[in-house]
């Protein structure tokens, strides 16, 4: 966001406030240097005096009253006209007597300093003052308060810069609108103001004559009050009053340009606005645009007024003003590309001489005009989101809104290269951070695209641009066949010069880029270097997003690798929540326990992704709850046939729903994933693998991923050696002896492989159980399970060392491992049964095989990786 | 001093498994050399001075000679040079006539720079006055003999040089010298890396282990706020204590506790995954080495982890050998990778000497997890296994049994070895359970009332 586009929600202060902060260093140099109003304070104090109008209490709402009275008042008057002249005069009387209050409570708002107190009244002075002029008389009086306030004005700037002491928010804020006003409004009368500095009681007595009664029928002046403050402010300006009252009749030349601009921006951001019709004005003042610095002009103004428009937390803006905005700022990057001698960039000083154009000075190489271009460029961006947000997603209207993006796309890559150029040039003290922001909104419309598309869209803007321009972060010859280059090179170059949020959005990026394309272990790798799953609780929301996806993402490429276990592990973290929806903004929860507030809602409808962004959450949980069922039922099926075992359970939301389902008095046939799923499950449990893989291989989604039929043997293949598991895990105490050729053919597996997945579990101490390599056959042990009795005791026993080893530990703790108690203890307990674990944990050996838990949700294998950079 | 030594890898592809060229970019270039030096007498070896091999050698000794053309050992240079060019000792260029005299006439000037201090530091008295505090000893050597900063920096410069020449004898003494004496940090660091060097090209490898120690705890100390460089220089730790490894046996131990702490271990998998080739045969072949089989079992553990997480980025017939065993239980499998896995570790420079030992211990790996998996097995068919022929694979067994006390018999009318796993007790479990409880709570009693 930025302050180019603040539109009619000025009643938020808080936005405001935000931006405040944000341009707050700027405007503390330049009250500092005291330099010439430039753009930005101008701008800014506009927004602080319409801030003002909405949150002070005197704000518009006593303008407007006070208006209708007055010209309640006047109408009145002139009915009675004929009738009383006296009331007439008295009428003017009692303006002029208003119009000394007002001056005399500004005196005392200057005896005591309070600005803001000067700048309401000020305001009203003006007003007053504006009814009594219209017979072109201006009042001495008015004259002489308003030169005087300069005076004292300018005097506490004066001060204000010797005594660092800063005055409170309302005071500076009082002062600065003053300050504005009295630049602008006094320019009309310097003559007087001159005349009467020059000799002020001479000026003060020259001549009182009377003022006569304001001419201008009520009739006329009601409409005056109709039109836009701002507009009837500018009356004096010849020229101008015409638009406000006719529009069509006026003529627009290149040399008036200015001024209408001047007039436009000035009524930005009031009430009773016509925006469309500014926006034709500017429109057709671009026509007749001649210069390129007016084409500028006009393009700039013209830009923000459209992105004025969609300003309002829910509404986009209107598609054909989106279209012409994304037309105008092209235009304006060609204007640029064409004239290198114009630049647009931020911190350029506003030119104020409307009657003749900046030229090109002495020794200087760029005429700079003020402007933020890739902020123009993000709204837009933020604007196609918005706008995709609010389109039904399954209508046609918003895959012709997607088609956006395409140019969308172009403007960013042009915008990024013409901050390239003007990177090169150190004098122009380009922020970095404007690249950087650049870059990532490239970065963020590649990372989710599959490498074919990205080759679209890069050849797409590589023609747009023509053959003589070449980027220096991404050439043109590297960049333009190699989707995964590109993205590491953006990458990579976020990397190294951004930090903070943007490099860590970069990293997940490129993760995210990789994961999608089944590279697998890079994507792992960086995710584990980054350490991010520890930082990212302090990250704003939209990084948390990102990151989730990231995750999901890779939990995705690690069961299309066929790595179940890595796949469940990854996904966890999302899935087992049971808000996935929430935690990747692919839609609201609907929240049943508590009432969310309407602001609360809004923030996280904005949240929301764009559909083309979308994860699909069914084939998420497809595979999700497939990884679960593959590590579960083994695991039930072990568990089951000894109790004593600890009750592990590795996905909640997996099991609960595996309860549920066989809760179930009747079970049809199974109707969406989670029923397939569970009756595979069911199947896999009783044996029937190939019922399992049938039920597996029956859901639709399947065909959503790429090589669909590789997936589905791959999890042919799982589902065979954990249905043989499990099947010996429950079958085992029904047998004597087991032939492997048997279980081979069982379960269609070759006898190689039969052999070595029991040779596993025995080896692993999951079955007890000895293979007769002459026979070939499995030999159960007898004898194996045990009574009630002795379970319990097995578990007494274990509690009971258990508890000796926590107070040990506490101990330590206690005593800072001073006591030396243990070492000896260690040496001994080598002789005892458990002594060979603990062996190595009372001297130095510490150090031996501790390798440090990974930490943050993310339980890789291999988590120790990233600890190696961190040292 | 640490640099390592960019040396053209021109050697060929002698196996597939070579690791030479990875290994070379961490080690400095005297280190390297006896590498190539290996390669060429493996080269000798097979092929008898063969013709055709001819070009092989020759480029062996290009690239001996590309190594150490930058150092001062001109004399050995020189005759490479004539080698590679086919010319005489008499033909000798000139130019490294002129070099070697640079090089002595260096040498005495340094031999002169810091004659005075070696020879103070030979002084029995003043070696007795001097303290652990580094600070106090340059006073105290500045204050009764004059000595200044400078010239203790002369002494690193010295040992620099000698260490150049291949004089790493020298260089060592030269370098502890300095180190004793200096307080410049960076040059204290790099003095220990080039001891370390010496004392390993001098393979006294005693003084090399507490030089990797040292190493170790400058690595940890320093550098502790620059991951990058602490991974760089783990990672060039770890190449150079290979020398030791292999070579000296009571190094093994405390080497491979550095190589399983968890710093090394991750630089291990994130920088220079082939270490794992060493790290797998150390482990194996110290099977019988081994004092306590616990920690042996650990590392096994460990390695068998790390060979599954590295499986994508590093695979070769070792740790091929250990994954087929371990992860896939597929001994067929096993067996075949041991064959290859003898054939790399004969051609590999570290492991050469170590290869007997680990086919052997390999071939214990395998019958003992076999032994554990199965009740009965056919002696020759487990013969086959370990390749050995049915008599020898009696014998083996026969030794088996009698080695870790196997609860097993022979039937020799079947020819089958019959395996007895006792069901672990329940009553056994629960008593082992408990064993040490009475024990420990007296321990802990006593600690509480201190």
């Amino acid at each position: 966001m930025s302050r180019f586009f603040r539109g009619g929600d000025d009643s938020s202060s808080e936005s405001s406030s935000d931006e405040e902060e944000l341009y707050s260093g700027g405007e503390e140099e330049e009250k500092q240097s005291d330099v010439e109003d430039s753009s930005e304070e101008e701008e800014d104090d506009d927004e602080q005096e319409s801030d003002e109008e909405s949150s002070d209490d005197e704000g518009p709402a006593k303008k407007g009253a006070n208006r209708f009275m007055v010209s309640d008042d006047e109408s009145e008057s002139d009915e009675s006209d004929t009738e009383e002249t006296h009331k007439v005069k008295s009428a003017k009387d009692k303006r002029f007597d208003e119009l000394e209050a007002t001056i005399n409570s500004i005196t005392n708002g200057q005896k005591n300093g309070d600005w803001s107190l000067i700048s309401s009244e000020f305001d009203k002075l003006n007003r007053q003052a504006q009814k009594l002029i219209e017979g072109k008389n201006v009042p001495k009086i008015y004259i002489k308060a308003i030169s005087e306030l300069e005076d004292f004005m300018n005097e506490t700037l004066a001060k204000q810069k010797v005594t660092p002491k800063k005055m409170n928010a309302t005071q500076a804020r009082g002062l600065n609108a003053v300050k504005q006003r009295i630049r602008k409004n006094n320019k009309d009368y310097q003559a007087q103001i001159d005349a009467f500095r020059a000799d002020k009681d001479a000026f003060m007595e020259s001549d009182e004559e009377e003022a006569k009664p304001a001419p201008k029928p009520a009739k006329v002046k009601f409409q005056d009050i109709a039109l836009d403050e701002a507009q009837q402010a500018q009356e004096d300006d010849e020229g101008f009053s015409t638009v406000g009252r006719g529009g069509r009749t006026l003529q627009f030349t290149p040399e008036s340009i200015f001024k209408h601009l001047r007039g436009i921006l000035e009524s930005r951001g009031r009430k009773n606005t016509d925006r469309m019709e500014q926006i034709k004005i500017m429109e057709k003042l671009f026509e007749v645009a001649v210069t390129p610095y007016q084409q500028l002009r006009v393009l700039l103004t013209l830009i923000s007024a459209r992105f004025d428009l969609g300003s309002g937390a829910a509404t986009s803006m209107p598609l054909e003003h989106w279209k012409a905005a994304e037309k105008e700022l092209a235009l304006l990057l060609k204007v640029l590309e064409t004239n290198k001698e114009y630049v647009v960039i931020e911190n350029a000083e506003e030119w104020d001489d409307d009657e003749k154009p900046p030229t090109l000075g002495e020794g200087e190489k760029y005429i700079k005009v003020p402007g933020s271009i890739v902020s123009y460029v993000e709204r837009l961006d933020d604007e196609l989101t918005r706008s995709l947000q609010n389109i039904d997603p399954h209508t046609s209207e918003y895959i012709e809104r997607l088609q956006d993006e395409g140019a969308l796309y172009i403007i960013i890559f042009r915008g990024l290269l013409y901050y390239e150029m003007l990177k090169k040039d150190e004098s122009l003290e380009i922020l970095q951070e404007s690249l950087n922001r650049i870059v990532a909104r490239r970065l963020e419309h590649l990372y989710f695209k599959p490498a074919q598309v990205v080759k679209i869209l890069e050849d797409n803007s590589w023609n747009a641009v023509g053959d003589k321009v070449d980027s220096t972060i991404t050439p043109r010859g590297q960049s333009k066949d190699d989707a995964a280059h590109l993205i590491n090179i953006l990458a990579t170059y976020l990397f190294a010069n951004s930090e903070g949020i943007i490099r860590a959005r970069a990293m997940l990026f490129q993760i995210y880029f990789l994961a999608l394309h089944d590279e697998y272990y890079k994507a792992r790798d960086m995710m584990l270097m980054s350490h991010l799953s520890e930082a990212i609780s302090s990250f704003d929301v939209q990084t948390q997003i990102l990151f989730n996806r990231t995750l999901v993402q890779v939990g995705l490429c690690a069961f299309r690798k066929g790595l179940v276990y890595d796949a469940q592990n990854t996904l966890q973290e999302i899935c087992g929540s049971g808000r996935q929806k929430e935690l990747l903004a692919q839609g609201v929860m609907i929240q049943r326990f508590h009432q969310v507030s309407p602001e609360q809602e809004r923030l996280e409808k904005q949240r929301q992704l764009p559909f083309h962004m979308h994860i699909n959450l069914e084939l998420l949980e497809c595979v999700y709850l497939t990884c679960s069922m593959l590590l579960e039922i083994p695991l039930l099926a072990q568990t089951g046939s000894s109790p004593d075992v600890k009750k592990r359970t590795i996905s909640k939301t997996y099991r609960r729903m595996l309860e549920y389902h066989e809760r179930q008095i009747f079970t049809g046939p199974p109707e969406n994933t989670r029923d397939h799923v569970m009756q595979a499950s069911k199947a896999l449990a009783a044996g029937e693998w190939k019922k399992a893989i049938e039920y597996i291989h029956a859901i639709k989604i399947w065909e959503l991923m790429p090589n669909t039929d590789s997936i589905k043997s791959m999890l042919a293949k799982q589902i065979q050696e954990e249905g043989l598991r499990t099947y010996l895990f429950t079958y085992a105490p029904f047998y004597d002896t087991l032939s492997v050729q048997t279980l081979s053919s069982m379960f269609e597996l070759e006898p190689r492989k039969a052999s070595a997945v029991v040779s596993k579990m025995i080896s692993h101490e999951e079955l007890s159980a000895a293979l007769d390599q002459v026979t070939q056959t499995v030999i159960f042990r007898k004898g194996v399970e045990l009574s009630r009795l002795q379970s319990l005791a097995l578990t007494l026993s274990d509690k009971a060392s258990n508890l000796i080893e926590s107070n040990e530990r506490t101990l330590e703790q206690r005593t800072q491992g001073s006591s030396n108690a243990f070492e000896r203890q260690g040496g001994r307990g080598g002789r005892g049964g458990r002594g060979g674990g603990r062996g190595g944990r009372g001297g130095g050996a510490r150090t031996g095989g501790n390798f440090p838990r990974q930490a943050g949700g993310t339980q890789f294998t291999g988590g120790a990786l990233g600890a190696a950079v961190r040292g | 001093m640490a640099d390592s030594a960019a040396a053209p890898a021109t050697n060929g592809s002698t196996a597939d498994y070579n690791l030479l060229p990875k290994l070379i970019k961490h080690l400095d270039r005297h280190l390297v050399f006896p590498l190539l030096e290996f390669t060429d007498s493996q080269l000798a070896q097979d092929e008898d001075g063969n013709v055709k091999d001819q070009e092989k050698a020759h480029e062996i000794t290009r690239a001996k000679y590309e190594l150490l053309k930058k150092t001062n050992m001109t004399d050995y240079v020189a005759n490479l040079y004539c080698e590679l060019n086919n010319l005489d000792e008499s033909q000798k260029p000139a130019e490294y006539a002129e070099r070697r005299e640079k090089v002595l006439a260096q040498l005495e000037k340094y031999e002169e720079e810091t004659s005075k201090i070696r020879e103070l530091l030979g002084r029995e008295d003043v070696v007795n006055n001097l303290r652990s505090d580094k600070v106090a000893n340059l006073e105290f050597l500045k204050r009764e003999h004059e000595v200044t900063p400078e010239m203790v920096d002369a002494l690193y410069d010295y040992g620099n040089f000698q260490y150049s020449c291949g004089a790493y004898g020298a260089a060592a003494d030269l370098l502890y010298q300095f180190r004793v004496l200096s307080t410049d940090n960076d040059k204290v660091s790099a003095s220990t890396w080039g001891k370390l060097a010496s004392e390993i090209l001098t393979t006294n490898w005693e003084a090399a282990l507490e030089e990797v120690q040292k190493v170790r705890e400058l690595i940890d100390s320093k550098l502790f706020n620059n991951p990058l460089a602490q991974l760089q220089h783990r990672a060039w730790l770890i190449h150079w204590a290979l020398f030791p490894l292999f070579n000296y046996d009571a190094a093994r131990e405390p080497l491979l506790d550095l190589f399983f702490n968890a710093g090394f271990i991750n630089t291990i998998q994130t920088a220079c995954p082939w270490i794992l080739r060493y790290l797998v045969a150390a482990v194996i072949t110290g099977r019988s080495r081994a004092r306590n089989s616990n920690a042996y079992q650990k590392q096994l553990k460990d390695i068998v982890r790390i060979v599954r997480q590295e499986t994508y980025e590093y695979s070769d017939p070792v740790t091929e050998f250990v994954r087929a065993l371990y992860i896939d239980f597929d001994f067929e499998e096993a067996q075949r990778q041991l064959a290859k896995a003898e054939e790399v570790l004969r051609s590999d420079f570290f492991l050469v000497s170590a290869s007997d030992a680990f086919v052997d211990a390999a071939r214990h790996l395998i019958s003992e997890s076999y032994c554990k998996i199965y009740t009965r097995i056919d002696i020759k068919d487990l013969s086959a296994r370990l390749g050995l022929d049915p008599e020898q694979g009696e014998k083996w067994i026969v030794n088996l049994i009698r080695d870790t006390r196997l609860d097993a018999k022979i039937d020799s009318q079947e020819g089958t070895v019959i395996m007895n796993h006792p069901p672990n007790s329940v009553y056994q479990q629960v008593i082992e359970r408990t064993k040490g409880g009475f024990f420990r709570t007296q321990v802990l009693n006593a600690a509480v009332a201190r």
